[in-house]
């Protein structure tokens, strides 16, 4: 988390805090940014044009998606120009493997969450978040994964009756 | 009495034990997620959505109301203890909220932010009563010329106004409008850019946008400070604002409430520039401007009541217009339509049932967030000790069940997690979300508004021109675009030749 107001005085601490990059990365960074909505936008662009534009007083499906994929291109591009750094790009440290590791886990969550009810997966992803990216205690783990696990079947299943996919018959 | 009898009876409906006690439960579960550092109030209410979805319209608009109030009172908490401002609003209150905090005098700054955000709402609602059905009746008129400018020049003041970079938030914009033609033409049927998935066809649930760009992304961004130490929150003291503390204030929260009420209503940055011009007032209007910057409860008082006024008035644009005035409003919006309420001109006239009750559970909401927040700070300080690292995985927990219960649909929560991720990507190149949202609920009107006018100009975009309202909205689109680059230029030239 950011903080927007930066203490004076306190020297700020090296981790937690986003790492301003160098000039030469933070550009490389915002060209990449700026040249995947390009991409996008041209993709767009021709997947609109194919589905018929037709004319302006009597527009096809195509026009509208069309015309954004337009806008989209001409300011991604002008981005691409206009690479210097600005002072909002943060460098993409080690921390960020925290990220993609969650990001898996979250998709790894929605792979089972059908197939074999939310328990297994809901205390597994409390397990991983808790102790592998927090570093909590196993005790404060294990509390914290079966007791939350508990509450959201007693709230979803029992409570409000809502129809989550469940292993456990109650 | 024609006008009050339905204002009146919305009273009535609004002030039932069962309503009341849901929106007690929004207020609180808007503080509780609002608290949350890092999470400001769109991205509590996006995460909050399904759970107002399971509920009937009127408690549910009710229960929105107080998670739309708590959530604004929850990043006011963090901003005074831990000065990490929910969203840019608070971000003045920062200054003179965490000062106070420091000097043991937490609960005064938090306890005159509730009383002058209760006020501050208040009036704005008061003024809304007069002044929505007003601006409503104005827009009866507007066809889908007006229309088409509107939310242009809606999307054009958001994105300008914004905190970031112009060009890179007008990108936002239109990949906000390119994902709002995802799913089948609204006049033709005809499936576009579904990438021949069936689950497209229907287009994607704004309630999965919000909550992935917000909800998700932010706790993903959130996930790269987890291991570091969480600062701890200072003692708070009495929240009751003493004798001294109130007599200092009263000018601060009067001023306030104008600039707020006021400001509110432009679209764009309502609240956040409503803050920053409180401060400003307050610092002029002050006998000891020295003090503020060292805990002047006067440059908390004034923000905090001008925030709340025109986080209140920005309802305008939004239930008269329909065109949300900002990013939250943009996520009301979307909770308004789940519960099958169109905001728009119509509203006031044809549903006055719902128009009203919407505005009255603003006045319960601002009363129950009164009433809560002074007794129950004490436990939303505990919620902050907190650490980050037990806090995340239990809202994403929220979260992907929540998006799952709105359409029981496993699909939703890839969708989700997939835009979570790119709302980190954005969030570490420096684009801002705000804009891509509101783009992306006004897609489908401006789309549509601005095809049907094709039609009645016969393909001439000069037909815009013709139309008085609708000219006179393009000519300020024309002015907002062509004047901050030509004064960024003249003063470069000015300078230029002072050197």
């Amino acid at each position: 988390m950011t903080s927007v107001v930066p203490e004076e005085g306190v020297p700020e601490e090296e981790d937690g805090l986003p790492v301003p990059p160098t000039p030469a990365y933070a550009r490389r960074q915002n060209i990449v940014a700026a040249l995947i909505p390009l991409a996008i936008g041209v993709i767009t662009g021709i997947m609109s044009w194919s589905l018929g534009v037709g004319t302006l007083s009597n527009p096809g499906p195509g026009l509208w998606p069309l015309a954004v994929s337009v806008a989209m291109v001409v300011t991604a591009a002008v981005l691409v120009l206009r690479s210097g750094p600005t002072g909002e790009e943060e460098t993409f440290t080690r921390e960020a493997l925290i990220v993609v590791v969650a990001a898996v886990s979250l998709v790894g969550y929605a792979l089972l969450f059908e197939r074999i009810g939310f328990e297994i997966p809901t205390v597994a992803l409390l397990v991983l978040w808790l102790k592998g990216l927090g570093r909590e205690g196993w005790r404060m783990t294990v509390i914290i994964s079966l007791g939350t696990t508990a509450v959201l079947y007693l709230l979803f299943v029992t409570g409000l009756g809502v129809s989550l996919p469940h292993i456990l018959p109650f | 009495m024609d006008f009050f009898s339905p204002v009146i009876a919305g009273f009535g409906v609004v002030f039932q034990p069962e309503n009341l006690f849901y929106c007690l439960l929004g207020v609180t579960l808007g503080m509780l997620v609002g608290v949350l550092p890092g999470l400001g109030p769109a991205a509590t209410i996006a995460i909050l959505l399904p759970v107002t979805y399971n509920i009937e319209p009127t408690a549910a608009i009710i229960m929105l109301a107080g998670i739309f109030y708590g959530a604004q009172y929850g990043g006011t908490i963090t901003s005074v203890l831990l000065r990490l401002p929910g969203e840019a609003s608070s971000v003045v209150t920062a200054i003179d909220g965490h000062e106070m905090a420091r000097q043991g005098r937490a609960g005064s700054a938090l306890g005159i932010a509730a009383i002058g955000s209760f006020i501050g709402g208040t009036v704005a609602v008061i003024a809304l009563t007069f002044v929505a059905p007003l601006v409503a009746g104005f827009a009866l008129d507007f066809g889908p010329a007006e229309y088409t400018a509107l939310a242009l020049l809606g999307i054009l003041l958001v994105s300008t106004l914004g905190t970031g970079s112009t060009t890179k938030s007008i990108l936002m914009a239109t990949v906000g409008l390119l994902l709002a033609t995802i799913g089948q033409d609204p006049l033709a049927g005809t499936s576009r850019l579904t990438f021949g998935s069936d689950q497209l066809l229907d287009g994607i649930d704004f309630v999965i946008v919000a909550m992935g760009l917000f909800g998700v992304g932010e706790i993903l961004y959130s996930l790269e400070s987890l291991r570091g130490k969480s600062a701890p929150a200072p003692s708070v003291g009495s929240v009751y604002p003493s004798r001294q503390d109130l007599g200092e204030s009263k000018g601060a929260i009067t001023r306030g409430s104008l600039v707020g009420f006021i400001l509110g209503i432009l679209p764009g940055g309502g609240a956040t520039m409503s803050s920053m011009v409180a401060y400003a007032v307050e610092k002029k209007a002050a006998k000891h401007p020295e003090r503020f910057g060292k805990g002047a409860i006067q440059g908390v008082a004034g923000p905090e009541t001008a925030n709340n006024a025109a986080a209140t008035s920005s309802f305008i644009p939004l239930l008269t217009l329909g065109i949300p005035a900002n990013a939250t409003m943009a996520i009301m919006f979307g909770a308004l339509l789940l519960q099958g309420i169109t905001p728009g001109p119509l509203l006031v006239q044809e549903k006055p049932d719902l128009f009203w009750g919407v505005v009255n559970s603003m006045y319960v909401g601002n009363i129950l967030l009164l009433a809560m927040s002074l007794p129950l700070i004490g436990i939303f300080v505990k919620i902050l000790r907190i650490r980050a690292a037990i806090l995340a995985p239990l809202t994403i927990l929220i979260t992907m069940i929540g998006v799952y219960t709105v359409r029981m649909n496993v699909f939703d929560m890839f969708l989700m997690v997939g835009l979570g991720i790119v709302g980190y990507l954005m969030k570490k190149v420096g684009f801002e979300p705000g804009p891509l949202v509101l783009a992306f609920v006004l897609g489908s009107l401006l789309e549509s508004s601005f095809r049907r006018s094709m039609r009645l100009f016969d393909g001439q975009l000069t037909g815009f021109f013709g139309q008085p309202i609708a000219a006179t909205l393009l000519v300020a689109i024309l002015l907002i675009i062509v004047v901050p680059p030509l004064s960024r230029s003249l003063r470069k030239q000015r300078r230029k030749v002072a050197a």
